[in-house]
């Protein structure tokens, strides 16, 4: 009786993850990257002047957040207050973008938007906006290093949000993104913004969305080949690995030039030390693609998102194991989906 | 052109065939012991730098046993440390540092205060309570030994000393975890710089070849003689077994470079993507991974800290490979040795 009850529940559960696989999307919510996640949305702000640009994550409501910051040379906004030990453990939105340290006032354009629209933490009669940012060093892309983001690419990009596909490549703030810098210029190439998810039967979803714009090499960590990074003047690849362990004279990495960016996010609850552990956990996907990753010319930073819209029980374990994997996927598509400019190829554009 | 020439010439992995102790010891002025217990599978690894080197430390795991880990914040007095301590036994094992801090303090070696030396011996433990009985752990006995038994000569890898009770691939159990130990690894540099690791692997996460992103060793498949992937395990949303037996991946990484103590943190932090591209997953709940990082200062000159960081990164895989390599098995827990059999 109990087998046969057991068996028909068995039943149930296949047909039903059956048909979740096979059911067409019945909203525009995204099935695969960032906004895979309900609740999150994503808008991209690229500028026409510059290959520059600002990229929102915004929360439909709020989210536990958390941050990761490993690398030498940071440029971040609001990451203190991320710290489990301090106050405020909800974030509203995430601002990603160009333009080195200037281009940290896109978030004031979101905290704009975001008070237009009455989001924040409530604070007496105001509601102050939480809005954690990070920088990219892109300002040696295209000729005028004086353009570069402002508040009005994050208030564009907050009203662009949406809960829909997440557009990939040489937008937002990965406009202006390179990778493979050790062999100085000419000899690297074109990166960008990357996504990826992994969604469970259990319905836990992670999902991360990144911009790329290391010093280092991109490598699929499932073959351990160089995806994108120093060209060879064949356009082979130079390998950014083999060039430290041979010890020969390299271009140093200069502050100005990198930094990678990005965000993990999960439908999980999690208490905000949890998010910082999610956080820690996603780097490990930086480390594993991206060779080397974390220098002191690149100012890596990732933050989290917990929505909590997800009632089911996952291991913080589980959660940071598959955070690290969609964020390696997630840069692993920045580099295959960007497009090149001129002088500086994408991995598209070798492979003609 | 060169450039490229050069690196055909020489290969990814060719740099290490100058050196005829490919680890830790390769730098000098360090000296390695361990001492492994007769009674279960347990044991301390002691490093010993009795010239002083400045240190830096980075513990990313959640769960770590570590002693005077805070004096090594770059804000902190102290300077110079003469010794790490790595140890089995979970807390109880970093008991081991004070039988190191004897042997030092009996060969007068230390930070001179008054007429005495004050020995600075940070250390790690790794949980291998799961392994045989658990009321045997590494006491400072332990330590003194081997610290009496450290030596210039190349170290020796496997299931001894720290690495004695280490196992992996716990994302099933410790019934389908294989066995780890110790592993260590160096490259020189044509410039003179030298880069070196030593690590007790015993993460819950499988352990894999970041040059081809395949398994060396992990955990087992519930049924036959293959492996399961735990990339695959997660990925697939497959419960962790709670249960594992315990973890902690716990390192050295030295140089002969001279670098203040906030580069020896930089350079510990930068080494711990050597964990994460060799072990999947690392830095758990479950995990209390920790790096030291030495700096002896005996080359001189400047040192650029992103080739040595890369290096660093690059050694420290290395030795973890080797950590499963090396092992040697135990009943219910083979080593990559005895599947390839």
């Amino acid at each position: 009786m109990n087998r046969l009850l057991l068996a028909i529940a068995g039943m149930v559960a296949v047909s039903a993850a059956l048909a979740a696989q096979a059911a067409p999307p019945a909203s525009p919510r995204a099935t695969s990257g960032l906004t895979a996640v309900d609740g999150i949305k994503v808008g991209h702000h690229t500028l026409t002047e510059r290959p520059t640009g600002c990229t929102v994550i915004l929360v439909d409501g709020d989210a536990v957040g958390g941050v990761s910051q490993r690398g030498g040379a940071p440029g971040t906004r609001e990451t203190d207050l991320l710290d489990p030990l301090n106050m405020v453990d909800k974030v509203n939105a995430v601002l990603l973008a160009g333009g080195s340290a200037f281009g940290l006032e896109a978030a004031t354009g979101t905290v704009k938007w975001l008070e237009e629209h009455n989001i924040g933490w409530p604070a007496g009669p105001s509601r102050v906006p939480i809005v954690p940012g990070a920088i990219l060093f892109d300002l040696g892309v295209g000729a005028n290093p004086k353009i570069r983001p402002t508040a009005e690419c994050g208030y564009k990009a907050a009203a662009a949000a949406t809960a829909g596909p997440v557009e990939e490549g040489s937008v937002g703030a990965g406009a202006g993104a390179t990778v493979g810098k050790f062999g100085g210029p000419g000899r690297s190439m074109k990166a960008g913004l990357g996504t990826a998810s992994i969604k469970h039967a259990s319905g836990l979803v992670v999902a991360a969305i990144v911009a790329v714009n290391a010093v280092g090499d991109i490598i699929d960590p499932s073959t351990g080949k160089v995806v994108a990074g120093v060209r060879n003047p064949d356009n082979t690849f130079a390998d950014a690995r083999a060039i430290l362990r041979a010890g020969t004279a390299m271009q140093r990495p200069r502050a100005g030039e990198n930094t990678t960016i990005g965000l993990v996010a999960t439908n999980a609850k999690l208490t905000k030390a949890q998010a910082t552990r999610m956080a820690l956990m996603a780097d490990d996907g930086y480390a594993r693609a991206i060779s080397p990753s974390h220098t002191n010319g690149d100012g890596d930073t990732i933050f989290s998102l917990a929505t909590g819209r997800w009632d089911g029980n996952a291991d913080i374990t589980l959660i940071g194991g598959l955070a690290a994997e969609a964020m390696a996927d997630a840069i692993v598509r920045a580099a295959t989906q960007a497009t090149g400019v001129a002088g500086i190829p994408a991995a598209r554009d070798l492979k003609k | 052109m060169v450039l490229a020439a050069a690196i055909a010439a020489l290969g990814a992995a060719q740099p290490d065939s100058k050196l005829t102790n490919a680890t830790l010891t390769a730098v000098g002025g360090i000296k390695v012991g361990h001492h492994t217990l007769a009674e279960r599978p347990t044991g301390c690894t002691v490093v010993l730098i009795e010239g002083g080197a400045t240190a830096g430390v980075d513990v990313r795991g959640a769960a770590p046993a570590t002693r005077d880990t805070d004096l090594l914040d770059p804000a902190k007095m102290v300077q110079q440390i003469f010794g790490i301590s790595l140890s089995g036994g979970s807390l109880f094992g970093l008991s081991a540092a004070d039988g190191v801090l004897r042997y030092l303090e009996e060969k007068r070696v230390g930070i001179a205060f008054g007429g005495r030396r004050i020995p600075i011996v940070p250390g790690a433990s790794i949980f291998d309570l799961a392994v045989g009985d658990a009321g045997v752990r590494p006491t400072a006995d332990c330590g003194y030994r081997a610290a009496q038994a450290a030596s210039a000569a190349a170290v020796v890898e496997g299931s001894v000393g720290a690495g004695a009770g280490a196992t992996l691939g716990k994302y099933g159990g410790i019934e389908r975890a294989m066995k780890s130990g110790v592993g260590s690894a160096a490259v020189a540099m044509p410039d003179g710089l030298i880069v070196a690791a030593l690590v007790v692997a015993n993460p819950l996460g499988d352990v894999i070849d970041p040059a081809t992103g395949h398994i060396v060793a992990g955990v087992r498949a519930a049924a036959g003689s293959g492996l399961a992937d735990a990339r695959a395990l997660v990925r697939s949303g497959t419960p962790r077994v709670v249960r594992s037996g315990g973890n902690s991946t716990i390192g050295v990484v030295a140089t002969n470079a001279r670098l203040s103590k906030a580069e020896a943190s930089y350079l510990a932090q930068l080494t711990d993507d050597g964990y994460a591209r060799a072990i999947w997953p690392i830095h758990t709940v479950v995990d209390g991974d920790t790096v030291f990082a030495i700096a002896t200062g005996t080359r001189s000159g400047t040192t650029d800290l992103v080739a040595l960081g890369a290096l660093a990164a690059d050694v420290m895989a290395t030795a973890v490979v080797r950590a499963a390599t090396q092992a040697t098995g135990l009943p219910n827990l083979p080593a990559v040795r005895d599947l390839r059999r």
